[in-house]
């Protein structure tokens, strides 16, 4: 029965990493088609999002059968609970990937060059995806706590792609549809990065079994 | 073992010392009871012959003893009753033993109590006048007397009970003592009990077995590391889960993990084209894929494994192709460029020589197309050469003839031929060094510095300078080619070498050249074995340090 129970984890936890990897690929290739236009990006990252959809369902649906018939208890009741949230997260990920994208062509179109900022915040968001997923491949703290903590350099960096955007509908209101459109797709990145901290953060959970860095907690809260 | 031997010997004498208890107490009681019908039959006897004499009379005055006396007339009815008066009695014709004794003369009989706890024994006797003397004792039955013995009987039988198990436990612990004494290291030497023998002898045969069995998979098992620890291929094999059951050292440096791996492979790389690769060979297909990975190129292999047709894993090699990848793009990239720069004086010529051939030119025009057609068709042929001179240092076909050289009158020959080109910017060449001799091929030496010189020339300002500086050490010979020119950024630094490759990417005329000067010098360099390297700093100039190492160098005669 254990045994049984043990593949199941097992693959659970593949189904896990592979559905995090497709949210590294649908944010990668949005951010290659808003910086190159490139068509393939687009449909590579549309194709991550459906499949982490029907991911996240598969999953779901696993998880509950997990809870049901195992009824698993401690340990593996928090990996299966958090594996539950995960997914969540993990899909808006992938949503909100796909919504850059939908965007993006009519940014492309206006030929506003997006300034650094956006262009910093878009590595800083894969970055932390990335290290979000690899924390939990790895099971690292670490990694989670890092990824914690990136995620204020990202709310930096909107807050900087803000101003500007700002600054640039003031001084010029021709482009300012393009420019609103920017400024969406900065929010996109910002809430993909709170997304990336909350899998950390379930990471941290299904090891520690305790949810939120208590000092992180706290920001947010101001922040609010 | 101990507990069931224990058990048998217990239970054993438990059982016999019941059996026994109960054998005496039947043997006992029935010899009591012979004896009670023997005491009852002698005195019948001699109670009969006195009635006999005396008839009824004989009672007046009679004393009970301790057993009952009753006469009885033919008819059943009681006479004399020494317990009872006779006169309350019922008629006694029915009655068993009376019946018996009026058939045969004696008659008896037992008649248990209502409670069973008591047994009446009746014996009869047929008087001569056809009247019956009967004489009952009463007496108490097994059942009574064993429950009057239940004290005893049990405080011996607890006490029976105690030495028992003392004894069962010694007996046993006594059996089991040489077994668990066995030496199972090596059974053949045991003389416990003969029965055990040929367990023993088995047991033997089969350690003997486990352990040539043990070390052949232990030599196996050194063999498979071996093998795929000095692979330079990663190796990884994976189960149906894809959880990863071996790895080899080079698979994890490939992926740059540190040990300890366990869990599932996609823990190691969770790229789409090794995920596709992964569930390609588990569905049951080999499949093959070539995955980038932070500048690294790896081509991946995965066979799927079967156990009675079904997939039970894979296996996967993994190889490093990066060098190979980078060679195949450079050699992609040579080709375009090689076929791009001989296009360019290509298209010039042929564009003149169509504007000449309308005819619609006037002679001077003529004369000019003429000279620039000559020119292009120089330039082409310099490339030409240097594409073959770099050829010939790529494939060594053709054997050089290595010689003693004295690089000091090389390099002054080659300063002359460049004077010309050097003042006409005002550009001052300085030979600094003394005579000294490498061993090397004339030719390619020639062609290395010639190159350095015109490249220290070309790339330089107005009223610079070049220095040509030769040091002699004891086993190895330096040479400098200094110039104060324009310098070369540090990003193109690592690239100069290459072919074709340029600083100043729109392959300006101006200056002039192929593109190959460095990557010539780069090879002739390799051919000596001797080392080359390059510092620059951007606006102030450039030093190209070329060292040859012993297999160059030729000591002082």
């Amino acid at each position: 029965m254990r045994n049984k129970f043990d593949r199941q984890l097992s693959q659970l936890n593949t189904e896990l990493i592979t559905m995090g990897a497709l949210c590294e690929e649908a944010i990668i290739n949005a951010v290659k088609y808003l910086t190159d236009s490139d068509e393939h990006s687009r449909d590579a990252c549309l194709a991550a999002d459906s499949q982490i959809d029907e991911k996240e369902r598969d999953i779901e649906i696993f998880c509950i059968k997990l809870l049901l018939q195992q009824q698993p208890v401690a340990g593996d009741l928090r990996v299966v609970s958090a594996a539950l949230k995960m997914i969540s997260d993990m899909e808006r990920i992938g949503d909100q990937a796909s919504d850059i994208v939908e965007i993006a062509p009519y940014v492309v179109k206006s030929g506003i060059e997006g300034s650094t900022h956006i262009r910093d915040m878009a590595d800083a968001t894969i970055k932390m995806v990335s290290e979000s997923v690899e924390s939990f491949v790895k099971m690292d703290m670490d990694i989670a706590y890092q990824v914690m903590e990136h995620d204020n350099l990202v709310d930096e960096l909107f807050d900087k792609v803000k101003d500007e955007l700002i600054k640039s509908i003031a001084e010029n209101g021709r482009n300012a549809e393009a420019l609103i459109d920017l400024l969406m797709i900065a929010k996109y990145f910002e809430r993909i990065g709170d997304h990336a901290e909350n899998i950390a953060e379930w990471v941290v959970y299904s090891i520690t079994g305790k949810h939120k860095n208590p000092s992180c907690y706290q920001e947010q809260d101001m922040r609010r | 073992m101990h507990k069931k031997i224990f058990q048998s010997s217990f239970l054993t004498v438990f059982l016999v010392l019941i059996a026994t208890i109960a054998l005496i107490m039947g043997i006992l009681f029935h010899f009591f009871e012979v004896q009670i019908q023997t005491e009852l039959e002698n005195e019948a006897g001699y109670l009969s012959q006195a009635i006999e004499k005396e008839g009824i009379r004989f009672f007046d005055g009679f004393k009970k003893q301790t057993n009952r006396v009753t006469l009885i007339d033919a008819d059943g009815k009681v006479l004399f009753d020494s317990d009872a008066e006779a006169e309350k009695l019922d008629n006694h014709a029915d009655r068993e033993e009376i019946n018996e004794a009026l058939k045969n003369g004696t008659g008896k009989s037992i008649r248990y109590s209502q409670t069973l706890t008591e047994k009446t024994v009746n014996y009869a006797v047929k008087l001569s006048n056809n009247s019956i003397l009967r004489i009952s004792t009463t007496q108490y039955t097994v059942i009574t007397v064993l429950l009057g013995m239940l004290q005893p009987i049990l405080i011996v039988l607890v006490v029976a009970l105690i030495l028992t198990l003392v004894l069962s436990l010694k007996v046993s612990k006594a059996i089991i003592e040489p077994i668990n004494q066995l030496d199972l290291e090596s059974p053949e030497n045991n003389v416990a009990y003969e029965e055990l023998t040929p367990l023993l002898r088995k047991l033997a045969e089969q350690n003997q077995t486990i352990k040539e069995q043990l070390e052949d998979a232990y030599k196996k098992q050194v063999e498979f590391n071996l093998i795929t620890g000095n692979m330079s291929e990663g190796f990884l094999l994976i189960d149906k889960d894809a959880s990863i059951l071996t790895y080899n050292s080079a698979a994890l440096e490939l992926f740059g993990i540190t040990p300890p791996v366990n869990g599932n492979v996609l823990a190691i790389c969770r790229a789409k084209d090794f995920r596709d690769t992964i569930s390609n060979a588990l569905a049951g297909a080999k499949a093959e894929n070539i995955i980038m990975r932070e500048e690294c190129c790896y081509n991946m292999i995965a066979n799927p494994v079967f156990e009675k047709k079904e997939v039970i894993g894979a296996v996967i090699i993994i190889l490093d192709i990066t060098e190979r990848e980078k060679r195949e793009t450079l050699r992609r990239e040579f080709t375009a460029n090689v076929s791009h720069e001989l296009k360019t004086p290509l298209t010039s010529i042929s564009g003149f020589a169509e504007l000449m051939k309308e005819g619609d030119v006037s002679e001077d025009m003529v004369v000019d197309f003429s000279a620039s057609i000559y020119e292009e068709a120089q330039r082409l042929i310099t490339l030409v050469t240097d594409i073959i001179k770099i050829s010939e240092l790529d494939g060594k076909s053709i054997p050089f003839q290595s010689e003693t050289i004295d690089l000091y009158e090389l390099s002054e020959e080659i300063i002359n031929r460049l004077k010309g080109q050097a003042e006409k910017r005002n550009i001052t060449l300085n030979l600094i060094g003394d005579k000294t001799q490498i061993i090397g091929v004339r030719k390619i030496l020639d062609e290395m510095f010639y190159n350095l010189l015109d490249n220290a020339i070309k790339y330089n300002k107005e009223n610079g300078t070049v220095d040509f500086i030769i040091n002699k050490a004891e086993n190895d010979v330096t040479v400098w080619v200094r110039d104060t020119g324009i310098g070369i950024p540090i990003f193109h630094q690592s690239r100069v070498f290459e072919r074709f490759y340029r600083v100043d990417k729109s392959h300006s005329k101006q200056i002039g050249g192929t593109g190959l000067g460095l990557a010539i010098v780069k090879h002739g360099a390799i051919y000596h074995h001797a080392e080359t390297r390059l510092e620059s700093v951007e606006g102030k100039g450039t030093t190209v340090t070329i060292r040859f190492g012993r297999e160059s160098f030729v000591g002082d005669e």
